[in-house]
């Protein structure tokens, strides 16, 4: 059960006491952690227990208010560093997809690679249609978003991100728009991407993926990690009561 | 079989009031018509109060069979539109015979083809000064719009205070104002500017005043998931306006814009008051030459021509816009 990965690895994201306010309201209080890389992490807790916020810090869609995080070494939390820099690394995948809408299936791929990276239509083309194979919606990429069905489109999202070749990649929630059918769909990418030693920091709630794909879980209470070990540790051994008492709620 | 059917169009029609029924309006016509032909006072002002009671008469009738038409859901559309058609047709022809109108007097006043003589070139000058001045003033307030709406967007309290101002202040504006002062006042300033930048200012002044508020609500209408979405993939804020919000926020802003610029190439014609060699102020020239004022009837109908077009466009924007936002 679980991936295993060894550790004896520099870290791929150190989170250094961060904390992050939405003016007086304390959602991360101080948190320190890292990922290593191929690591597939999985966050857990209750809703508006600050999964997203923290999600959404590592890549500075939110400004933290204090604390360091550090991307494959390099400090990311300082006005100075060109976070779009940072960003192109790290791919995001959101619940509600967020394709772009006026933008045929291969142009949303082909878009960043082209006009972030630099390369040449016709070759970031041929990788766009290569990932969108691997996602399994080859035949739509003339298609536009609208015309495809939720899990077809949350794959198109996966392929976006990995087109730009990123170290990283985050799911928030990538199936909890989705019909049960297409849940499936979209956690074999997840899987197979896993598989491949994508590093991934995933807030989900799909049990069964967490078990099999993750080399560690954080358990996320009112904005700090109450505890994090492996699947088998946070699944059948958990020390906190407050994650046996999460863990009852949702199984 | 004939008789089924006349049987058939009696159940078919039975249930409406006799006023309602073809039965009755059909004769109504017709005798109306017999009436009117027999009955109707010779053309020119009705001198006594019997004329003009049997024109009103008579147009009263024949408006009562017309509404009786078009409020019956069950008369077929194209005789609806005839009918109105008619009694538009007929207040026309009332009008002509009976309003005393000395019709020649206006033919040879308005429609005076002789008075055109020459006078055709000078259209053509006038049409190419107000479409070189329609051209520069919408590309520039375009642009300037653009930035403004841009800007504006960014809610930055600062810029929120200026742009805001300059908004208000040249939407409150009226064009013929700020166009005399800008040709008649600045020169005391020393700055001289010719009439057509004189007009061409100010109307990319009020223009894009009108259209940073266009182009704000286009690109705040587009979900901020969106600039999310292009940000995590690290494009940066120009190319997220350029490549995302942009090319979205077009079917918002496409009706309302074009709306404006129609607005534009009419408001050009203000700068007839700063002889800016456009076609109303060649008009104004002919008609002194040819002491007719026919060139200036016929200077609608060219504006007319270059509007009309463009209007029609619009329409059809705004109605692809609406089939859009109901997908
Ligand atoms: N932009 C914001 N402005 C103000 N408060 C916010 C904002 N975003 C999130 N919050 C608040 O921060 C807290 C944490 O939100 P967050 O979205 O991170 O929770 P979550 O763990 O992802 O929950 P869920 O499982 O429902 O998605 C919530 O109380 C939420 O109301
Ligand atoms: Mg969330």
């Amino acid at each position: 059960m679980g991936k295993a990965v060894e550790t004896d690895k520099q870290p791929i994201i150190q989170v250094t006491d961060l904390h992050k306010y939405f003016s007086t309201l304390h959602v991360l209080k101080g948190i320190t952690t890292e990922v290593y890389r191929g690591e597939v992490v999985s966050i857990m807790g209750p809703s508006g227990s600050g999964k997203s916020t923290f999600l959404r810090c590592l890549n500075r869609l939110e400004e933290p208010t204090s604390g360091s995080i550090k991307i494959d070494g390099e400090e990311i939390v300082d006005h100075k560093v060109d976070i779009n820099m940072i960003r192109r690394d790290i791919g995001m995948v959101f619940q509600d997809y967020n394709l772009f809408p006026h933008l045929s299936v291969i142009q949303n791929v082909t878009l960043a690679p082209v006009h972030v990276r630099g390369t040449k239509y016709k070759d970031a083309e041929e990788i766009g249609m290569k990932l969108l194979e691997r996602v399994g919606v080859g035949e739509k990429a003339k298609e536009f978003p609208s015309n495809l069905s939720g899990g077809q489109q949350q794959r198109v999202a996966i392929a976006r991100s990995l087109a730009m070749h990123p170290k990283i990649m985050f799911f928030d929630e990538p199936t909890s728009a989705l019909d049960p059918e297409m849940i499936r769909e979209v956690l074999d990418v997840m899987r197979d991407l896993a598989e491949s030693g994508m590093t991934m920091v995933v807030v989900s709630h799909e049990l069964g993926f967490i078990r099999e794909a993750s080399s560690r879980i954080f358990v996320l209470e009112n904005g700090s990690i109450i505890e994090e070990g492996d699947p088998d540790a946070i699944f059948n051994n958990a020390q906190q009561e407050r994650t046996k008492k999460f863990l009852s709620m949702i199984i | 079989m004939l008789s089924t059917e006349i049987r058939q169009w009696g159940t078919r029609f039975g249930h409406l009031p006799w006023y309602r029924r073809y039965e009755f309006l059909f004769p109504a016509l017709v005798v109306l018509l017999v009436a009117v032909g027999f009955f109707m006072p010779p053309e020119g002002r009705p001198e006594q109060f019997f004329d003009g009671a049997t024109i009103l008469l008579a147009f009263v009738s024949f408006l009562a069979l017309v509404l009786i038409v078009i409020t019956d859901r069950e008369k077929p559309v194209l005789l609806k539109r005839a009918a109105s058609l008619s009694l538009i047709a007929l207040f026309f022809l009332l009008f002509y015979r009976y309003s005393g109108t000395q019709w020649d007097r206006v033919r040879h006043q308005f429609f005076n083809l002789q008075a055109l003589e020459g006078v055709w070139p000078m259209y053509l000058t006038g049409l190419r000064f107000t479409l070189q001045l329609s051209v520069v003033a919408a590309l520039a307030s375009i642009g300037l719009g653009l930035v403004l709406g841009i800007l504006r967007s960014l809610r930055n309290p600062v810029l929120e205070l200026f742009i805001g101002f300059y908004i208000d202040f040249f939407r409150a504006m009226p064009l013929i104002v700020s166009m005399v002062v800008v040709f008649y006042a600045l020169p005391f300033l020393g700055i001289n500017l010719s009439a057509f930048w004189s007009a061409a200012t100010s109307l990319i002044l009020m223009n894009s005043a009108f259209q940073a508020e266009i182009f704000r609500a286009g690109i705040e209408s587009i979900p901020k998931r969106q600039i999310e979405a292009a940000k995590a993939l690290g494009l940066g804020p120009m190319k997220t306006m350029r490549l995302v919000v942009l090319p979205q926020a077009t079917r918002i802003i496409l009706p309302p814009l074009s709306n404006n610029l129609v607005s534009l190439v009419k408001d050009t014609a203000v700068a007839y008051v700063i002889t800016y060699p456009e076609l109303l102020t060649q008009a104004r020239h002919a008609v002194i030459w040819k002491r007719n004022p026919t060139p200036l009837i016929f200077s609608m109908f060219i504006y007319l021509a270059t509007l009309l077009p463009l209007t029609r466009y619009t329409r059809f924007l705004e109605k692809r816009s609406k089939r859009w936002v109901k997908r």
